[in-house]
């Protein structure tokens, strides 16, 4: 295999492929290289999420190496701008620019497992759509791994479209995108969040993004960027049951200004410290006390209607919920002091975030 | 624990088709049914596993290890080098130094997780035979001595009560009474603590570290 290209186009390849490199399986510490023509194909894998990125390169032979993926990439970002060429001879990758030259050992090729291509049938969407609901929706997807099907997002058929829905079980958030059908009636998958926060990583790099959903594996395509996550099994908790069908109890805020309070605040919230809602007809406060460290305490300004209440909330779950919901006023719904939380934007239907309150003595 | 160690080649199928070449590799099958290959590097990662629920099918030259998915873990053993089984028994809890001085730092920050109402007077407070864990305040004003241990037996019962003789003779912090605080308390330390009228508190370290997150759960 040889070829010569731009060094940023490697840099960018490399790291994108590389972000799905296993770190603890020795035959999995490499990146697949594959030269056909002048299509370089950079392909990475844990085994669970794969990420082949496809560039064009200055082909002179074709052929297929495994190459130390977080060497190579430091070598080539180290390396200066401008043209950079390659070429593998028996067990060696040569790196030459400039008056730069390196030769590394290339790992082993057996071990690197064989794609299959998806059976499946190939949707396409807007990818700021998507990336707009991954963003709200991700967040709340569980990394206690302990808990395999809270770190999963559910992609689900609703209506003419679909809905993402995660939680962590202290919160969730659910996102409907209408008119988009990519599942069957009734279908629906669990895909890794690890996966999805990678593909929103590179959803800015075109306008749509193609999906095939499979039995056990989802497949995306953004560009000439293709990431193959494998599915999750088991069954996502009954979402639809965990939402309470009324709060009586609304708090309508200016949602830049509630978060500034609420960044501010959060400041004397250490440790596992919540922040308390002091809400009234009188009006609202924002309260956080830390033991020997100090209190916060500021008003805010809104409308309130319900029953006189003080509500206290993890600080970081409540400024991630309130910072991906979108418009300018939003809406914190309670019921009481033990049940969940809804946070809304007013006139906007399509996301929802429920957050559990913080018990408090 | 049974661990194998032999010359094998590995071929997995299933998501993805993998092939382990020929080699010496230390194959492990636990009590639980996981099988798992390792190879003499890669830190503590198998290079390729089969958790349990599977079903293992052995043979004098293979291993073949199916689930409920389809996948297929198939060892061929070229040389078998040892075979050997070990009865590791019940499995202890991990232990972890510091945890005890961490606790007492966290507590410190927020004693209301041991008491509602609490008040930190000072941690560390020096007695003529010691210094207790914390001295606190309640609402009333009574002051309350806390002495906080990661595993909560007799002996530190013994030594709260000490502390709480020694500070009960000071008009300044007179009455005080004490709260036996700890990860887990065994069952004699519960019944010694109640019988001298000192409160025996279990907490939860995750949850003091900000690990176990809010308490309330949506499920």
């Amino acid at each position: 295999m040889k070829f010569k290209c731009e060094r940023d186009v490697l840099v960018e390849a490399l790291s994108t492929a590389g972000r799905a490199v296993s770190k603890n399986l020795p035959g999995l510490s490499g990146i697949q290289a594959s030269l056909e023509g002048n299509q370089l194909t950079l392909t990475g894998t844990d085994r669970d999420l794969t990420i082949a990125v496809t560039s064009q390169v200055s082909g002179t032979e074709n052929g297929t190496a495994v190459i130390p993926a977080r060497l190579a990439a430091e070598i080539v970002k180290a390396i200066k701008p401008g043209g950079v060429e390659l070429e593998v001879s028996e067990d060696s990758l040569l790196i030459q620019s400039g008056r730069s030259e390196f030769s590394i050992r290339l790992i082993t090729s057996d071990e690197f497992p064989h794609l299959k291509p998806l059976d499946s049938e190939t949707f396409t969407l807007a990818s700021e759509d998507l990336a707009e609901s991954l963003k709200q929706v991700v967040l709340a997807a569980s990394s206690d791994d302990s808990r395999p099907i809270l770190t999963g997002v559910l992609l689900a058929a609703e209506g003419e479209g679909f809905r993402l829905v995660a939680t962590d079980s202290y919160r969730l958030a659910m996102r409907d995108i209408p008119n988009a059908a990519v599942l069957r009636q009734g279908q629906s998958v669990l895909i890794p969040s690890k996966a999805l926060g990678e593909l929103n990583r590179v959803l800015d790099k075109s306008e749509k993004v193609q999906v095939q959903l499979g039995e056990t594996e989802a497949a995306f395509e953004v560009g000439d960027v293709k990431l193959v996550t494998r599915l999750i099994d088991g069954e996502f908790p009954n979402y639809r049951g965990l939402i309470p069908e009324s709060h009586p109890n609304t708090l309508k805020v200016n949602r830049s200004e509630f978060l500034e309070t609420l960044r501010r605040v959060k400041l004397l919230a250490r440790e596992s410290t919540p922040v308390r809602l002091e809400m009234s007809s009188e009006g609202t406060e924002m309260i956080a006390v830390t033991q020997d460290v100090g209190t916060a305490r500021e008003s805010i300004e809104g409308t309130y209607e319900g029953s006189d209440l003080t509500v206290a909330f993890n600080p970081q779950y409540l400024l991630e919920g309130i910072e991906v919901t979108p418009g300018e006023e939003i809406t914190l719904s309670t019921i009481d002091e033990l049940k969940p939380a809804l946070i809304h934007s007013v006139g906007v239907e399509e996301l929802l975030y429920l957050l559990m309150p913080v018990r408090v003595s | 624990m049974r661990l194998i160690v032999a010359d094998c080649t590995v071929n997995y199928r299933g998501r993805l088709d993998a092939h382990l070449p020929r080699a010496h590799r230390l194959i492990m099958i636990k009590a639980d049914g996981c099988v798992a290959i390792h190879s003499d590097g890669g830190a503590y990662k198998p290079m390729n596993w089969m958790t349990s629920p599977n079903i293992l099918v052995e043979e004098d030259d293979s291993l073949r290890v199916t689930n409920n998915d389809d996948e297929l873990l198939e060892i061929s053993i070229h040389c078998r080098i040892s075979d050997t089984n070990y009865d590791f028994g019940d499995e202890p809890s991990l232990q972890k130094d510091g945890v005890e001085a961490h606790l007492q730092e966290l507590l410190a920050i927020n004693p209301q997780e041991i008491q509602e109402g609490l008040v930190l007077v000072k941690k560390e407070y020096y007695t003529d035979i010691g210094p207790v864990d914390l001295l606190c305040q309640d609402p009333t004003g009574e002051y309350v001595a806390v002495e906080i241990k990661r595993r909560g037996e007799i002996d530190g019962v013994e030594q709260l009560t000490r502390y709480l003789e020694f500070i009960g003779k000071d008009p300044d912090h007179s009455p005080v009474r004490g709260i036996f605080v700890a990860q887990i308390i065994k069952p004699q330390a519960k019944v010694l603590a109640e019988s001298r009228g000192i409160a025996a508190i279990e907490v939860d370290y995750d949850h003091l570290r900000g690990l176990r997150r809010p308490q309330l759960s949506l499920f």
